[in-house]
């Protein structure tokens, strides 16, 4: 199946990828996050803004400069936890109160899907609304019902975002869990790192997307995704992905989703044996790591071919080492 | 594109933990509405709720699970799927194939241990064994890594609508050439967390609900799981098939974060557009299983898309005056109803209801009927506007 | 308290439980309508301010529609938690 053109796309990151982009003056982690930069929120009238957690705000955010100049057919993300920080104050009232009266907003506002809501409501959107949670793969399956809509509609076009927030609550979920570094390591010397654990970021990227190749940026030419801890099925998987989609068009550059975790790193090197001659770059030293990081991936592909005249960009990512998918983008 | 057909079917609910106890307790217009005993809870020996009377660690040991992390939501979820597949006589190995796509949802997660997120979020103790297991995603991934399956997997929330958009996106995935078969659909446990939340929006009710009468006031929150084996035409060969999924649609209704617009645009425009998938006009639907919740809101807004829809409004009923509302497993557990309706030719009644909405008019059916159906059209809604309709035909 | 000194603090609280940012105490006049065209609220709002009731003056109201009679304006609130507050 073909998947679509980007046109615009909108991401905010813990660097200057929105407004004036600038990925040369690397901004550092803070309290050992990469948190995004929280863009402009002007154009969010103040009766909602006031019940946005960070995630729906990221969300709309970035969203909203595309809403308010663009038309969509339809509206989907990809998010492993939407509002977390809501969910977790709603929890605590909760307990803190006993189960008395609690206030609904917090509740409202941690439904996964009110971003995706949140962004139909902005615009009177009334088509198809879908949001995908499935954890590290969550975006990866919105891009690929985006481009089973376009398959289906091909005049259409859609706003596909990928969007998650690292917030008090699950960083200590997720140091529990021993997902992240338990000593400081500068983002910048991320890959020279040997220990166990990343550094937890957060962000969002939106993309507009159709079948229309006039004006894009450049293409989604194909996605693949899979679910294994085994290093020989993902590099068979890899392989029979080029065979099919690359053909004998150069693969310019390979964008490496390892994180500084030591435990997933075989994955990766396995993968960059398969394309040996292909430059590769790593991004999570950018926007940390977050389940929903592939969307940063994706933009900086774009980003790339464009100010790079590359030709085609092969992105690998996986998640917790069980979650794993490939997008090939391409020049237009 | 391909015609879908549905081979298999795996159910569990307050009215059962099989495909056929939960037909006979419909048949029977039997109420599976309990007061809640099994959560530790203000709200336990007092709410109505749809309970699934099974302890949690009874499902565990029923089902031989080992691992850690497993939550009700997942159990739940793994009862009804592996119904499913032995239903559809899938082989282990036709469950790992690239083919084979698993797509499920939910919209509490491992949330259900809420006091266990509690404490693991606030780092007010050890870590749990359920670190893992808080989101969504970790329900499809428990049933994923049982069966080692390697095709496209998937986690849908939409909230109240997540099973009926995880059923769509199965049927497409099978239609864009992405897979042969899908196993698709929802499940949800009763949880704190949704208990106190739907409390906290003042729309639970203290009584048994009664979806479309006047004085409905509120649901009953439910839990349960059901997933439905969907196969392209050219797969199904000569297997029993018990419906084919002919229409479905999403829209938003892009009004307000926790209720329906009074035009009911969402509603009307999901139906709308099922119907326009399937190729059928409005008249030749028999049957309405509606989203029905008993809110004000909900049955309002959904008489109110059916009239302006329909010339003359079909049959219709609520499930969830059996059930009670089982949230992101309410989708896939209609479906289910749905098609009981269309193999057995039958008409499940409505019930608590004793007097129409005043606006609206509309009496839902009462008594068990039997009726030729051919159509039958299942409405799922959600909060943050998020409509979805299957359509489900006679194969 | 004072009725004055009251009034204030009710908007000061009303501003916190809606994060009303924008808005300070003095922007919300006593008879201006809560709801609607006034502060611009919602049904979602007085839900929120019904919890502001119980656990500020222990005042419970078990029916957001006997809620909304007393939520009119700043008065009204005023009026009800002074006679009804239990802390």
């Amino acid at each position: 199946m073909s998947m679509f053109y980007i046109h615009q796309s909108v991401c905010v990151s813990a660097q200057k990828t929105n407004g004036v982009i600038d990925l040369d003056d690397i901004q550092p982690i803070k309290d050992n996050k990469l948190q995004a930069i929280e863009p402009n929120y002007d154009a969010i009238p103040p009766a909602m803004y006031r019940r946005m957690g960070r995630a729906v705000r990221l969300a709309s955010g970035a969203a909203l400069p595309l809403l308010n100049t663009l038309t969509f057919n339809g509206i989907v993300m990809g998010t492993a936890n939407g509002g977390l920080e809501d969910c977790i104050k709603f929890l605590n009232q909760i307990v803190d109160y006993n189960e008395g009266k609690l206030t609904p907003t917090n509740f409202v506002q941690s439904t996964t899907n009110a971003i995706a809501s949140q962004l139909a409501f902005f615009s009177a959107n009334k088509g198809y609304n879908n949001t995908h949670v499935h954890r590290g793969l969550a975006f990866e399956n919105a891009a690929l019902d985006v481009g089973m809509m376009l398959n289906e509609f091909p005049d259409n076009s859609y706003l596909l975002g990928g969007i998650d927030e690292i917030s008090a609550y699950q960083y200590n979920i997720e140091s529990l869990a021993n997902m992240y570094k338990k000593e400081v390591v500068l983002n910048t010397e991320l890959y020279n790192s040997k220990t166990a654990g990343c550094i937890p970021g957060d962000g969002c990227a939106m993309f507009a997307v159709n079948k229309q190749k006039t004006g894009a940026t450049a293409k989604l030419k194909a996605i693949g995704t899979l679910h294994t801890d085994k290093e020989e099925d993902v590099t068979q998987y890899l392989k029979h992905f080029i065979e099919k989609n690359v053909k004998d068009d150069a693969l310019n550059l390979f964008l490496s989703g390892e994180n500084g975790d030591s435990r997933y790193l075989p994955y990766y090197n396995a993968c960059k044996k398969i394309v040996l001659n292909v430059k590769t770059e790593g991004f999570k030293h950018l926007c940390g790591e977050y389940a929903t990081a592939s969307s940063f991936a994706l933009w900086l592909a774009c980003y790339k071919i464009k100010s790079n005249n590359l030709k085609n960009v092969l992105i690998y990512n996986n998640f917790r080492g069980k979650q794993h998918s490939f997008m090939l983008v391409g020049d237009v | 594109m391909s015609r879908i057909f549905v081979t298999g079917i795996g159910i569990i609910s307050p009215l059962g933990d099989t495909l056929s106890l939960n037909h006979t307790a419909l048949k029977q217009g039997h109420c599976g509405i309990s007061t809640l005993e099994l959560i530790h809870s203000n709200f336990a020996g007092k709410l109505p709720v749809g309970e699934i009377k099974t302890e949690t660690q009874v499902f565990k040991e029923k089902l031989k699970v080992k691992e850690t992390g497993y939550t009700r939501n997942s159990l739940l979820a793994l009862h009804a799927f592996i119904d499913a597949i032995n239903d559809s006589k899938l082989s282990n190995k036709e469950i790992a194939s690239y083919d084979t796509a698993l797509i499920g949802a939910n919209s509490v997660g491992g949330m259900c241990l809420t006091d266990e997120l509690y404490k693991d979020a606030n780092s007010k103790s050890e870590a749990s064994e359920y670190l893992s297991s808080y989101d969504g995603g970790s329900v499809t991934l428990a049933m994923q890594e049982r069966y080692g399956m390697r095709g496209i997997i998937d986690t849908i929330n939409t909230a109240c609508s997540s099973s009926a958009n995880s059923i769509m996106y199965g049927a497409r995935l099978i239609q864009n050439g992405l897979a042969k078969r899908a196993i698709v659909g929802g499940s949800d446990s009763l949880a704190k967390y949704t208990i106190n939340g739907f409390n906290s929006l003042y729309i639970l009710s203290d009584e048994i609900c009664r979806p479309f009468d006047s004085e409905r006031k509120g649901l009953n929150l439910a839990e349960g799981a059901a997933f439905l084996v969907l196969e392209s035409e050219e797969t199904v060969d000569n297997k029993k098939v018990y419906a084919e999924l002919t229409g479905y649609c999403n829209a938003n209704d892009a009004f307000h974060p926790s209720s329906i617009s009074e035009n009911a645009d969402g509603p009307f425009l999901a139906m709308q557009g099922a119907l326009q998938k399937a190729n059928l006009q409005p008249g030749q639907i028999d049957f309405i299983n509606t989203h029905g919740t008993a809110t004000e809101n909900n049955d309002e807004a959904e008489s109110t898309a059916m009239i302006r829809l329909f010339e003359k409004v079909p049959a219709f009923a609520s499930t969830k005056s059996n059930t009670g509302h089982t949230l992101g497993a309410a989708g896939a557990i209609e479906a289910v109803y749905s098609i009981l309706n269309l193999i057995n030719q039958e008409i499940y009644q409505s019930l608590q209801y004793k007097n129409p909405i005043p606006k609206t008019s509309l009496v839902p059916v009462t008594a068990y009927t039997k009726m030729p159906i051919n159509h039958v059209l299942s409405n799922s809604f959600g909060f943050g506007g998020n409509c979805s309709s299957l359509i489900f035909s006679k194969a | 308290m004072e009725t004055a000194a009251l009034k204030h603090q009710l908007k000061e609280q009303i501003i916190q439980f809606l994060n009303l940012t924008t808005v300070k105490p003095e922007d919300i006049k006593d008879d201006q309508p809560l709801f609607g065209e006034g502060l611009g609220l919602d049904s979602i709002d007085s839900l929120e301010l019904i919890a502001l009731l119980e656990r500020i003056y222990g005042i419970k109201i078990n029916d957001p529609k006997e809620g909304r009679k007393i939520l009119v304006d700043v008065n009204t609130m005023i009026a009800y938690i002074q006679q009804h507050r239990t802390k």
